[in-house]
């Protein structure tokens, strides 16, 4: 048990700050009233392989593997969380083709993908369903050498940007959930006007129209019927980028408290010095050293996981206590600065409205527990 | 055109906490200073227009082999490593003569570049003493550099304007950080920079004999900062003594 980051790992953790700081923190501001990373921002973090991290060299990738990808992420979401969404996103669409694609589907979609030329999105979320795939609507008919696709898709991250999306259909001859790879902005394909979220500005969300969308039946990810593993795996794996921006959300807000609390002065003395200043100071410290190791180590189990169902209850497990860490942490920062937390010229408010995001993205913090009590007590 | 860049490996200054008015190194990871990614910039960037390598060549402590990896990530083709772990720190007329010996045993070499001072105590005597120990020209301050057949033509930034020299090659140039922005390598850039080729020497075995110090740092001491706590009534008077402190337009 080694519980400290590589060489290597300190460097790419150091790339990512020095990126966000130099390059997306200037445009932070416009990022958070634009609703929207600019092109730039995201050509530069494909330069520096982010959009590749975790998946094989084989494929464009930089191999370094998921605990890195969380170090990596931590520091770009600890000034832009939109920005780290985006990645987040489509390394879980990329890495789902990465598991469950031919040799064919990774060589034609992954090395554009990895080098930020296309950005992938992992489509599963209903308007009427949320968690439970039973209430999948969206249909796939087969017809000749393609399946048509019909159906609407919700909170889709990365929806506007082209590139493949891992989709989730029914398949009408089988009724059983098929996951395909539909290219986005082909014929049939539409999006909405991306919703104005509470936190995470930048970061695309929006609901996808399929209208007649006609897929080819080579790109069925995995097996046809079979996509309930699939879907299993993003459900796990795509926690592991969730965690690594909430993770960044409170280390920013830790760094928020400890300067404010040097910095405001009360009858002339830094508010360091009192002790409840203090005892909220030492409170963040303990979520976040916690928080990291936890979500350092989902990402050193994906690297290793083979059984998506067992990676499942631990990505549950750590998604709770990173996002509930996270946003009490956020909000004991916030509490640090009193009234003037609640003001928008305060990064401490937008960071608080960011680190809410955490606990409902990915599937909300209830549903995470019924996994880890389903796979205590009835395995 | 091959290329050396001294680089000395120092606390990473980021980092470092000063208490009763001295720094705290314990635990401080140890890295380059900014001025020699500079440097380490200028290299590589001559490197992608003319061809040829880049050599970092750094005196250290223990964990030398991985601050390197920072400078092979940037651009640095291969690294020789002088290892001093007898010494807190190197005085800069020992860590001249080592240095000049590792650039020897390089061969030919066109060019060296240091960053103008180090980042810890920034002497800047180290750039100078190797250009005397090695018998090439060196020219200081250097914040443009232009290659011309055989030559540099070089741009120094200098306290009331600039310079122009020109100078033959091989030659010692010190630089500033006005020269350029170093790159931010990638991250496969920074997995590949420990497969790079490395020699690692001890100092004993670089020099024989290491020069006993003749310097000694006596205290290191964090100038002293009190509040000015100056008052003002009006925002009239808060410009007026924000123009006198310097902080808006000219005082």
């Amino acid at each position: 048990m080694d519980f400290t980051l590589s060489s290597e790992q300190l460097l790419v953790q150091r790339m990512a700050k020095d990126y966000a700081e130099q390059y997306i923190q200037p445009l932070a501001e416009q990022i958070e009233s634009e609703n929207e990373v600019p092109k730039d921002i995201l050509e530069g973090l494909a330069e520096l392989d982010l959009f590749g991290m975790p998946m094989p060299e084989a494929y464009g990738g930089a191999e370094a593997g998921y605990d890195t990808y969380v170090v990596a992420l931590e520091q770009i979401a600890k000034v832009s969380c939109g920005s780290a969404m985006i990645i987040s996103a489509h390394t879980l669409g990329l890495g789902a083709i990465n598991n469950f694609g031919t040799e064919e589907q990774k060589q034609k979609y992954m090395p554009r993908c990895c080098r930020g030329e296309h950005i992938a999105s992992f489509a599963f979320t209903e308007p009427g369903t949320g968690s439970d795939p039973k209430q999948i609507t969206t249909t796939a008919v087969r017809d000749g050498s393609h399946f048509v696709i019909n159906g609407t898709k919700r909170f889709i991250s990365n929806g506007t940007h082209p590139g493949p999306m891992v989709l989730f259909a029914r398949d009408q001859e089988n009724g059983k959930i098929t996951a395909f790879i539909v290219e986005k902005f082909g014929e049939g394909y539409s999006v909405s006007k991306p919703w104005e979220k509470l936190g995470w500005h930048g970061g695309d969300l929006v609901d996808v129209y399929l209208k007649d969308v006609r897929v080819p039946a080579e790109n069925v990810l995995g097996e046809r019927g079979s996509g309930y593993p699939i879907l299993q795996y993003g459900i796990a794996f795509g926690k592991i980028g969730m965690n690594a921006i909430a993770l960044g959300t409170l280390l920013a807000a830790y760094e928020e408290a400890v300067t404010y609390a040097k910095e405001k002065t009360h009858r002339g003395e830094p508010i360091a010095k009192f002790q409840t200043i203090q005892l909220r100071v030492a409170d963040i410290a303990m979520k976040y050293e916690a928080s990291r190791w936890i979500a350092y180590r989902l990402g050193c189990l994906a690297n290793q996981t083979k059984d998506y169902a067992d990676f499942a209850r631990e990505a549950a497990m750590a998604k709770v206590i990173v996002a509930e860490n996270a946003f009490w942490g956020t909000r004991i920062a916030l509490d640090i600065h009193g009234s003037y937390g609640l003001m928008a010229d305060y990064k401490i408010s937008r960071l608080y409205r960011d680190a809410v995001m955490g606990a409902q993205i990915e599937g909300v913090i209830d549903m995470q527990k019924v996994i880890v009590a389903g796979s205590i007590l009835f395995k | 055109m091959n290329i050396v860049v001294a680089m000395k490996q120092i606390p990473d200054l980021q980092q470092v906490r000063i208490k009763n008015r001295k720094p705290i190194l314990d635990d401080v990871p140890l890295t380059f200073g900014n001025i020699d990614r500079n440097a380490l910039e200028a290299a590589v960037l001559i490197k992608e227009q003319v061809g040829g390598s880049v050599t970092v060549v750094a005196a250290g402590k223990e964990g030398l082999e991985d601050t390197v990896k920072e400078a092979l990530a940037a651009g640095a083709d291969q690294a020789y490593l002088i290892i001093c772990n007898e010494q807190e720190d190197i005085e800069s007329s020992i860590s001249a003569k080592l240095l000049a010996e590792a650039i020897k045993q390089l061969g030919s070499v066109d060019l060296v570049l240091f960053g103008e001072g180090s980042g810890d105590n920034y002497s800047s005597q180290v750039g100078s003493r190797v250009a005397e120990l090695l018998d090439l020209p060196q020219v200081g301050y250097v914040e443009r550099i232009e290659l011309t057949a055989g030559e540099l033509v070089v741009t120094r930034s200098l306290e009331d304007g600039k310079e122009v020299v020109q100078v033959a090659l091989p030659a010692v140039l010190t630089v500033v950080t006005d020269l350029n922005q170093p790159r931010i390598p990638s991250v496969t850039q920074i997995l590949k920079a420990g497969r790079k080729p490395k020699k690692v020497m001890s100092d004993q075995e670089l020099l024989g004999a290491v020069p006993t110090p003749k310097v000694k740092t006596l205290s290191n001491l964090a100038p002293e900062i009190k509040r000015k706590q100056i008052q003002v009534g009006t925002a009239v008077e808060l410009v007026e003594k924000l123009q006198a402190e310097g902080f808006l337009g000219r005082a």
